[in-house]
């Protein structure tokens, strides 16, 4: 039997875990209103929907692969669900799906080029996000994607539960986090997808499909920041062609605080999903004591540097360092 | 099958790796388990093996020896389904097969320890040790993983076969040693292996308890009817071992040498020979 403290050193969210408790403290210290309604709903906005890319994102760098355009894909596929049935007058479900459905296929065009090709997806995906934001200008240009009467499915994608200071987003965070939770640790996908991003060779020598389980992942990244897009503008009721800018760097960052690797074979769910309320948490917290609103990033930015050599210097990446 | 001690070796040099006497004649009248056919194959535009013909039959041990290059490696990725072969033909007991995949291959009961593919060193050791062939519940469309199963027997088969002194499954592999997981390597391949053993230098990274292990299991899989296609570098490892020893040279077949033929220092002479006269 292990002792219980050596299996609680194994979990791997421990890290990023006390980190967000450390900065949560600090911001309760430091104003007196972290704790409101307001402060909590803006953070748990902002971090479930980049909670959700950055489940999606992580499952694919698992199995050893980028994807850059989940940011223009977190508003292209909302921008045609809006088109379709606050333009068009398509009924909303079949949009919803239809839009859907486009997002999936921006992954799976991501997921051939670089199956087919052998190009790194880093380049694939940085074409797809270029391919998306010209797209993305070219359909709103004229157009008020507005919604003043949310329809049932905005309504279940981004309404408020009940008085709560929270949104649906939040509720689709933990369910998606949970069955990918689930995906990854207990299903036998999931153990090729590990094997795949952990060593490519001997995951395909012992019987591993690994092109079919990267294309797999590129579909259930762009399908999750296309999901996750929409349920943003489920509860903005609106979107625009900036919605998602930098959420690429974003989710990648959620993932990497939250103890996933950059070469691949190793991450969590749980710990990206941690990762996401930290930037939410710094963010929303550095307004609060009065830092100006844009300056957080300044700080993401150093702390994602100092996270990754903290990392590797605990060997917590092993096996690829020498 | 009869029972009888044949072919002693009496060389000085074996005296290090003492290993079964006793052994069967292999029956070369049956069927062959697994033949391949005019096998060439070509790295794009680099040719790596030339028109190879080979057969195993079951219960034989064939070992594969020769230079560096020379082709071996390669010719075990074909065995093992892992490369396609850029002609000829493959024929798994009677039957021709094309495997595409390595997966193909596996599920028949072929089962290879590889020279440069061994293990995910992310991955803990019973992820490993399953990969590929993980015991799962289906629930649906979903393989539900049964991984207190897994690490259970993955555990026991290491402990059984005594290569290693790992405790925990759930250890990931890159905390072992590079013996260690060669070790872990061998024991998935002798767990699952039910027709043919690739063994591509299994013992290179052994001691001499774990290679003594490993030659052992070799002749127990022999024993037990399986074909194994062996690589080895050490003679004094491929001759108490090998029913018959195939050199291979420039990616051809120069000489094939029967159990008994010839001794340790003549093999080498042989081979170190044949390299020579190759470079002049
Ligand atoms: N992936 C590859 N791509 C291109 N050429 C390769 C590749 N693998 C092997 N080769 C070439 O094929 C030839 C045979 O290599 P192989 O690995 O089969 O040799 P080997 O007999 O196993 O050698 P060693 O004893 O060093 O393991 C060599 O000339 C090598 O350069
Ligand atoms: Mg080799």
């Amino acid at each position: 039997m292990k002792s219980f403290t050596e299996s609680l050193l194994n979990v791997r969210e421990l890290a990023p875990g006390l980190g967000l408790l450390f900065v949560v403290l600090f911001f309760t210290l430091q104003t007196g209103n972290f704790w409101s309604p307001e402060t909590m709903t803006a953070v748990s906005s902002v971090a479930s929907t980049i909670a959700i890319v950055a489940v999606g994102v992580t499952i694919l760098m698992i199995s050893g692969e980028f994807d850059l355009s989940v940011g223009q894909n977190f508003a292209f596929t909302p921008i045609v669900w809006a088109l379709l049935f606050v333009s068009d007058g398509i009924n909303q479900w079949i949009s919803l799906i239809a839009a859907l459905g486009l997002a999936c296929f921006v992954g799976i065009i991501n997921g051939l080029v670089t199956t087919i090709f052998g190009i790194p997806s880093f380049i694939t995906t940085l074409g797809m996000f270029f391919v998306l934001e010209g797209l993305n200008n070219l359909l709103i240009t004229g157009h008020q994607l507005m919604m003043f009467q949310p329809s049932t499915a905005m309504w279940l994608l981004g309404a408020q539960i009940g008085n709560t200071p929270f949104y649906m987003p939040l509720v689709w965070m933990f369910v998606i986090a949970f069955v990918f939770w689930f995906v990854l640790t207990r299903l036998r996908y999931g153990n090729w997808t590990l094997a795949t991003g952990g060593k490519v060779g001997p995951a395909k020598a012992m019987g591993v499909a690994t092109i079919r389980v990267k294309r797999i992942n590129f579909v259930l990244s762009a399908l999750l920041a296309g999901l996750a897009g929409c349920m943003q503008f489920s509860y903005l009721h609106t979107v625009t062609q900036g919605q998602g800018q930098n959420y690429e760097l974003l989710a990648i960052t959620a993932a990497v605080l939250g103890g996933t690797s950059l070469f691949g074979g190793m991450g969590t769910i749980w710990g990206s999903v941690i990762g996401a309320y930290l930037l939410a948490t710094i963010q929303i917290g550095l307004v609060l004591i009065g830092v100006p609103g844009s300056f957080y990033v300044t700080f993401i930015g150093v702390l994602l540097v100092i996270v990754v050599i903290a990392n590797v210097r605990l060997g917590r990446f092993g096996g690829n360092q020498a | 099958m009869s029972h009888g001690p044949q072919n002693r070796n009496s060389h000085p040099t074996d005296a290090a790796i003492p290993v079964a006497e006793k052994r069967n004649e292999v029956d070369r009248s049956r069927e062959p388990l697994f033949e391949l056919r005019a096998i060439s194959h070509s790295y794009g535009r680099n040719k790596a093996i030339f028109d190879v013909n080979l057969l195993v039959w079951p219960g034989e041990v064939v070992a594969l020896v020769g230079d560096n290059g020379a082709g071996k490696s390669t010719l075990l990725k074909i065995f093992a389904g892992y490369l396609e072969p850029t002609s000829g033909s493959l024929r798994f007991m009677g039957e021709e097969v094309r495997f595409g995949t390595p997966a193909r291959a596996r599920a028949l009961g072929i089962e290879a320890v590889y020279q440069d593919l061994a293990i995910v060193d992310q991955l803990s050791l019973w992820r490993n040790f399953f990969l590929g062939k993980e015991i799962a519940r289906k629930i649906g469309p979903l393989q539900v993983l049964e991984r207190r199963r897994m690490r259970r027997e993955a555990e026991t088969a290491i402990a059984k076969l005594g290569l290693t002194r790992i405790r925990s499954a759930e250890q990931p592999v890159w905390a072992l040693s590079g013996g260690e997981r060669q070790s872990v390597a061998i024991t998935r391949a002798i767990y699952f292996g039910a027709k043919l053993l690739l063994l591509d230098e299994p013992t290179a990274a052994l001691s001499v308890r774990e290679t003594r292990n490993v030659l052992a299991s070799i002749h127990q899989a022999r024993d037990h009817g399986l074909g194994v296609l062996y690589i080895d570098h050490n003679m004094n490892h491929v001759l108490p071992v090998a029913d018959r020893i195939v050199l291979l040279e420039h990616g051809r077949i120069v000489r094939t040498i029967d159990r008994g033929e010839v001794g340790v220092e003549e093999l080498q002479e042989l081979i170190a020979r044949r390299a020579q006269n190759a470079e002049s």
